[in-house]
């Protein structure tokens, strides 16, 4: 297979990124675009000229698709990639974060991808800026020594103005999938699993979903606290970041630095130091990484990760995060 | 070698919106300093006594009163206006709060608001045959009558720019019909069209490739000494910039997102004899006074 035939599923903000970008890649073309409205459907056929515009999943079957993108609200990723599976559509498909809406669907799903086998990643694509690399190739040198704890933030100021969590947060999957979800990821790739301790989390209004949360995690020998709103003030990107202890030192790590502290003595880098470049920015140059990535794992049939059973394990994290907090009350 | 061609400095907004590419923490600390409107006026308006020949900005609710703000202060002043619509923060952060839909109606509802009947006659045009264009043509009369309102009959918009994210999306969908016809459109309003890029090479390529006339446009796209966003590398945006004929091209993160001090900016952008001229933000005082002064001598 020289060149990958791309369908998109969902034509939100992240649908169109992924289409302009996988349209860059020579080794891509995109020949499907996906949705459920037809409103929506008679623009974009007039926007997408040579590109086939479809209002259901089943009518991508006929096209002899090689890969599919996943980007609709996270509580339709379950029967969108389901159908895709048993349809055969195809074998191969991105979804965005997170994989399902909750633990049993992620698990139901990672299962099904394991039966149906092909390549399969969802869109975790902090895993993919290079300031998150850089902390992660230096926790892997083993630089902090023992890690003994953590802290990870998740911050954006999207619903700051808003008096009550109305359905459009809820069909975003509330701040844990939304913004909680990229961190729960880091730490994942960080350190491994672990096990959530206690939590507490808080809605806003009737619509139902978590407007923030803070909780602990452990594992053996390392205490973990997460932070995640998107009620904050004055944050007008959303900010990730995460401050990492060992026995010799710290690293702290956001979207834009990395600081490595060690007797004493700091080191910082900056995306500039880092070779952040790619071969057509939009977004974010993790976008175009994390989309080359899976690309080039399905013309060459190498696993990819985060695979849907690495991702399910952030959902896990979530169900675990919404229980205690349950039991906390 | 330095250049002799006097080059253009224009005012950047970034500082006003609290955007900062090199740490996000810095920009949370200006953006609680920066949120009067007042404020950012008289920085704007120090700049343009310092050197500065205009501003480039964003259309938001806050560009616009800072527009009004100098408006009240410089009296007859004329100033030129370089805008970039739409304003993309804004518009994905009502996306996510709305869904693409629900921003596709507060939209409308809001260009309806303003009573513009050629506005409202086009986009009702566009809405009843889903015409991208005419839904186009309908947002960027919204846009001009937003800033002219703001801006008086004294402030002249020099240029109306697409946003990158929207530039950038066009090239990589091949939407060449969608670039023609925001240029031809704008021509016909007398509004010399822009673009803001962040792949700036592959922009010349393809613009070349669609015959658009690259005299007739002002193009915006980062040039700076570490290639910060300069995509796919500094290289090949310098050998595309040195290919470019017409002189219209606008340099911004000279800074490289303040990475680099005043000095290794200047000097680098005195390499590059093919530009127009820089856009640079600034978010104090003496910062706008020590900018402009420093730019003027060393690259006007």
């Amino acid at each position: 297979m020289d060149c990958l035939r791309i369908a998109v599923v969902g034509l939100g903000k992240m649908g169109l990124l992924h289409a302009s970008i996988l349209n860059m890649m020579p080794s891509v073309e995109v020949i499907a675009l996906c949705d459920k409205s037809s409103l929506l459907l008679k623009f974009v056929k007039k926007l997408f000229r040579r590109v086939q515009i479809v209002n259901e999943v089943d009518k991508l079957s006929d096209l002899d698709i090689d890969s599919v993108y996943v980007t609709t609200p996270i509580p339709t990723h379950f029967p969108v990639v389901s159908a895709l599976y048993l349809k055969k559509v195809t074998r191969n498909l991105f979804v965005e974060k997170t994989l399902a809406d909750s633990w049993d669907k992620a698990k139901e799903l990672s299962e099904l991808a394991e039966n149906c086998g092909g390549i399969n990643m969802v869109g975790y694509m902090k895993r993919f800026a290079v300031t998150f690399r850089m902390a992660k190739n230096l926790l892997n040198q083993g630089i902090l020594g023992e890690i003994t704890s953590f802290d990870a933030c998740a911050y954006s100021s999207d619903f700051a103005e808003i008096k009550k969590s109305f359905k459009m947060s809820a069909s975003r999957g509330g701040v844990l999938r939304d913004l909680g979800s990229h961190v729960i990821d880091l730490a994942l790739y960080f350190f491994g699993d672990f096990e959530v301790s206690s939590a507490t989390v808080e809605s806003i209004g009737d619509g139902g979903c978590e407007d923030s949360a803070q909780f602990r995690v452990k594992k053996s020998g390392l205490d973990g606290r997460f932070n995640v709103s998107w009620r904050m003030d004055n944050y007008h990107m959303p900010h990730f970041g995460l401050e990492i202890r060992g026995d010799k030192g710290t690293i702290s790590v956001d979207d834009d630095t990395v600081e490595l502290k060690l007797d004493g003595k700091s080191k910082k880098w900056y995306r500039h130091d880092l070779n952040d470049t790619v071969n057509f920015l939009l977004g974010a140059p993790e976008y175009y990484r994390e989309d080359e990535y899976f690309v080039n794992s399905v013309l060459t049939g190498n696993k990819t990760e985060p695979s849907f059973l690495t991702a399910s394990k952030v959902d896990y994290i979530i169900n675990q995060v919404q229980k205690k907090a349950d039991v906390n009350g | 070698m330095a250049n002799e061609r006097k080059r253009l400095l224009l005012v950047g907004d970034n500082p006003f919106h609290g955007i900062s590419h090199l740490s996000q923490e810095r920009a949370r600390a200006r953006s609680e300093k920066i949120n009067f409107t007042e404020f950012a006026a008289n920085l704007v308006m120090s700049s343009l006594e310092n050197g500065a020949d205009g501003f480039m900005f964003s259309v938001s609710e806050t560009t616009l009163s800072i527009l009004q703000t100098i408006r009240k202060k410089t009296g007859k002043k004329p100033l030129v206006l370089y805008a970039i619509v739409p304003y993309a923060y804004e518009y994905v952060r009502l996306a996510t709060q709305l869904g693409t839909l629900g921003l596709a109606k507060k939209l409308g509802q809001k260009i309806a608001f303003t009573g513009n009947s050629r506005a409202i006659i086009t986009g009702l045009k566009g809405v009843i045959k889903m015409d991208p264009e005419a839904l186009m043509k309908t947002y960027l009369l919204y846009e001009i009558s937003r800033i002219k309102s703001s801006a008086g009959k004294r402030m002249n918009i020099e240029s109306l720019m697409l946003h990158e994210v929207v530039t950038d999306m066009a090239l990589a969908l091949n939407s060449d019909w969608l670039i023609k016809s925001f240029i031809d459109f704008l021509l016909g309003l007398k509004i010399k069209p822009g673009f803001e890029t962040r792949n700036f090479a592959y922009l010349i390529s393809k613009f070349k490739e669609w015959d658009i006339d690259l005299s007739r446009i002002v193009i915006a796209a980062p040039f700076n000494k570490v290639g910060f966003q300069m995509i796919p590398s500094k290289e090949e945006c310098e050998k595309a910039l040195s290919e470019v004929r017409e002189s219209n091209i606008i340099a911004i993160s000279i800074l490289a997102a303040g990475y680099l001090n005043l000095l290794e900016a200047a000097e680098y952008v005195q390499t590059l004899s093919n530009l127009k001229g820089v856009a640079v933000g600034v978010s104090k005082e003496h910062h706008a006074r020590e900018t402009f002064t420093f730019l003027e001598e060393r690259l006007k």
